[in-house]
């Protein structure tokens, strides 16, 4: 083949190009320790990298549900675990004060316990975690029970329950129905307002006996009231574990997930470095080897 | 013939020849770095014998010509080439730039938007009555909107680029074809005195070459030597001296059209029938590529304001209004967060029940559950694989419009290089080449001066 020196350059012109472009590839790798620095570095591998970052979106959002549902599940047990104390102390009175031989003075002191207990069962059953009343269904902004001076309870709030998506399609729902546990909610139950009202009316009773019988009417009802609320604490229980087992699982997943964009995503420095310094050393030779050849003519050499 | 005289002829045959060479050699050198230059030769013959009865005695050298060493079927293939070249290049760049609407490499883009809206929903399922939480969905679906209609924005910005830079080749375009007929008629009038027009015919070469990588162009050349050009169809560019000058219209997409003159003054549209050089690229990457990346995008959209509207208007706001859209528009040229939303995130309807419930959310999971129903391309995809989808198609279609520049480019290279090596100029030859001549210049003004002496002595006899 005849060859010119326009071949020569032109040869030496565009694979300096390339060697350039592959450096200058590589130095945006090593300074964003990325390997896709753009779609068409590896559209492939962007679309799994973008898909990935959705999933660990969607994950950091479930973990954030799944704590927002352990702290409502604590919340709503530790609330429990006072109305318990509470109606415990309750039933102790209905039993310590149910003979007749226990004087009105006496009664009327343990009504005004009673009534004590009553209130603070009443503003337990009002708690609010972040703003919004837990016991009254989805009218998370209406107090959940009221109390006329009767100690007569009422019941603001609607059936609604608390949800926390914890997975695709999949939620753990918190029973939000203030009647299902402070009153004979769907499934019966005990109202624990009203045995608490008939003790106190019983403590108040000016008849005695009739008051003692009215009395001791409401000890069975409050050990009632005391197993329906173990009841709903146990509820929470499983559902605690359910919550902590999916925010496992999605620390597992997460990491898996993170690792995968890492292996599409990150650059392996070491190895572009190396790249890098073997780029160089072919380009440092292609212009050494320019210098050399592109000098030589017959111009030299003729006198 | 064959006295003295002769010899002197011979000799004065020979210095003007070598000179003449000598000038082909320099004018050769001289256009070494001229694109598109061929080298030309100095075509050499011996002069008429004549019989002197001891055999025929030669009478010198003469020249044949200048001609320029070339192989005329490559010049179609480089022509082709290069429109190729001149596609897959413009098609790169234009794409580039779509490419860079669709940075997600760091992690700001339509699909970190998609996430964030989705997300901002999910907290709205666990307090819907927050306030705060209702102010970040407003923001998210704000942002979502936002970022649809600034790429569908950007995308048109790119087309409109596109636009302008066809409105600048069109004027490349009817400058070379003028030239190219302007060459023509110089080249028929030289080579009607028998004489090759070198030059001209390899800044005409030169002038195709670069039309090629504008627009493909046919070309032939007719019997005279004149060629003529014609575009997509048949569509004549140049016949001889005369040209057909291309303009642009505006479509009815608001974009820039290619129309060609018919006889009858018409204006004919041949944008769809370029399909390669620069224009070609450029046009494609407008129309199908970018085109078709904006209807994706609306089509995602469409499908998102469609699905998230109807749940959301069914639902109720924590005031108890329902019926209200959460994204108001078409499409994604013009989608946007419903205003009324802005000013009042109550009126954001995460329940579904009626009147204003603050604790139901049963709308918000609704609308959160969206994000993995299969609701784009008949049912298939999810919101975020379309979105997803939609980036990674980009990338393919830079990266495909890389590889085949960088190929093409290639066969430019090994084109190009095979035409140098028939039509370059090589120093070191024309060096060789001009001592050769020199030597042989040498040697005639000897054989002159040995000629004189002769004819010297020949006097001296006389005298």
């Amino acid at each position: 083949m005849r060859i010119t020196q326009a071949m020569m350059s032109n040869t030496f012109v565009s694979n300096l190009r390339r060697q350039t472009e592959a450096m200058l590839q590589r130095q945006e790798q090593i300074a964003t320790q990325k390997r896709i620095n753009r779609p068409s570095d590896d559209p492939a591998g962007m679309g799994r990298v973008l898909a990935g970052r959705s999933t660990l979106a969607a994950i950091a959002q479930y973990s954030d549900n799944i704590k927002q549902g352990v702290t409502r599940l604590e919340f709503s047990e530790e609330t429990l675990s006072l109305v318990d104390d509470l109606v415990r102390q309750a039933r102790g009175v209905a039993e310590g004060k149910n003979a007749d031989g226990v004087t009105a003075e006496e009664r009327a002191l343990a009504a005004e316990q009673v009534k004590e207990i009553y209130d603070q069962v009443l503003q337990l059953a009002n708690s609010k975690l972040g703003g919004r009343y837990i016991f009254s269904g989805n009218q998370t902004d209406t107090e959940a029970f009221t109390r006329d001076a009767d100690y007569n309870a009422t019941y603001n709030g609607d059936d609604g329950s608390f949800r926390i998506p914890i997975a695709e399609n999949v939620e753990v729902t918190v029973d939000a129905d203030g009647r299902n546990y402070f009153q004979d909610g769907a499934d019966g139950g005990v109202n624990i307002f009203d045995e608490l009202r008939d003790l106190i009316t019983g403590l108040e009773d000016t008849d005695l006996a009739a008051g003692s019988a009215q009395i001791r009417a409401t000890i069975d009802a409050l050990e009632d009231a005391h197993v329906q609320i173990m009841n709903k604490r146990s509820e929470g229980g499983p559902k605690l574990y359910r919550l902590q087992a999916t925010e496992a699982h999605w620390t597992n997943v997460k990491n898996v997930v993170q690792d995968a964009i890492g292996r599409e995503d990150e650059v392996d420095v070491a190895q572009a470095i190396i790249e890098l310094q073997n780029l160089q050393t072919a380009y440092e030779s292609t212009m050494a080897a320019a210098s050399q050849i592109l000098r030589t003519s017959l111009v030299n050499f003729l006198k | 013939m064959t006295d003295l005289f002769g010899v002197l002829n011979i000799g004065t045959s020979a210095l003007l020849f070598q000179q003449r060479a000598i000038n082909v050699t320099g004018n050769n050198i001289a256009n070494v770095n001229t694109p598109g230059y061929s080298r030309q030769r100095l075509n050499i013959e011996t002069g008429l014998p004549v019989d002197t009865g001891s055999g025929l005695i030669g009478t010198g050298v003469r020249s044949a010509g200048i001609e320029r060493v070339y192989d005329r079927f490559l010049g179609v293939q480089l022509n082709e080439e290069n429109a190729n070249l001149g596609r897959w290049e413009a098609q790169q760049s234009m794409l580039e730039r779509a490419e860079a609407v669709f940075d997600e490499s760091e992690g700001y883009g339509l699909n970190q938007a998609l996430s964030n809206f989705w997300d901002s929903w999910q907290d709205l399922t666990l307090n819907p009555s927050g306030q705060t939480e209702r102010s970040v969905a407003a923001a998210t679906s704000q942002t979502l909107a936002d970022t649809i209609r600034q790429r569908y924005a950007e995308l048109e910005q790119a087309q409109e680029n596109i636009d302008a830079s066809v409105e600048g080749a069109v004027d490349d375009i009817n400058r070379l074809t003028a030239e190219i007929a302007d060459l023509n008629q110089k080249i028929a009038s030289t080579e009607r005195t028998g004489v090759n027009a070198n030059d001209y015919r390899d800044s005409r070469d030169q002038a195709l070459k670069e039309l090629s990588g504008i627009i493909a162009v046919n070309s032939y050349e007719d019997a005279e030597g004149q060629v003529a050009v014609s575009v997509g169809s048949g569509k004549p560019l140049v016949e001889s001296g005369t040209t057909w000058q291309l303009s642009v219209q505006t479509n009815a997409d608001g974009h820039t059209d290619i129309v060609w003159p018919n006889l009858n003054g018409g204006m004919v549209n041949i944008t769809g029938e370029i399909t390669a050089g620069k224009v070609g690229g450029w046009l494609q990457a407008r129309d199908t590529k970018i085109e078709g990346y904006q209807n994706d995008l609306d089509a995602l959209a469409q499908a998102l304001m469609d699905e998230v509207n109807t749940l959301h208007a069914a639902g109720y706001g924590l005031d108890g209004t329902t019926g209200t859209d959460l994204f108001t528009g078409t499409g994604a040229v013009d989608m946007t967060l419903n205003p009324d939303i802005l000013n009042d995130p109550n009126l954001i309807a995460a329940s579904t029940a009626l009147g204003g419930i603050p604790g139901n959310a049963d709308n918000a999971i609704a609308i959160n559950a969206l994000r993995t129903r299969l609701t784009m391309n008949g049912a298939t995809t999810t919101f975020d694989d379309a979105a997803n989808t939609l980036v990674s198609r980009i990338g393919y279609d830079v990266q495909a419009a890389k590889a085949s520049a960088s190929n093409q480019a290639d066969m430019m290279t090994y084109l190009e290089n095979y035409r140098e090596s028939v039509s370059g100029v090589s120093l070191d030859e024309e060096m060789v080449n001009l001592v050769k001549f020199q030597a042989a210049y040498d040697a005639a003004a000897k054989m002159i001066s040995m000629a004189d002496e002769m004819l010297d002595s020949l006097m001296s006899i006389v005298g």
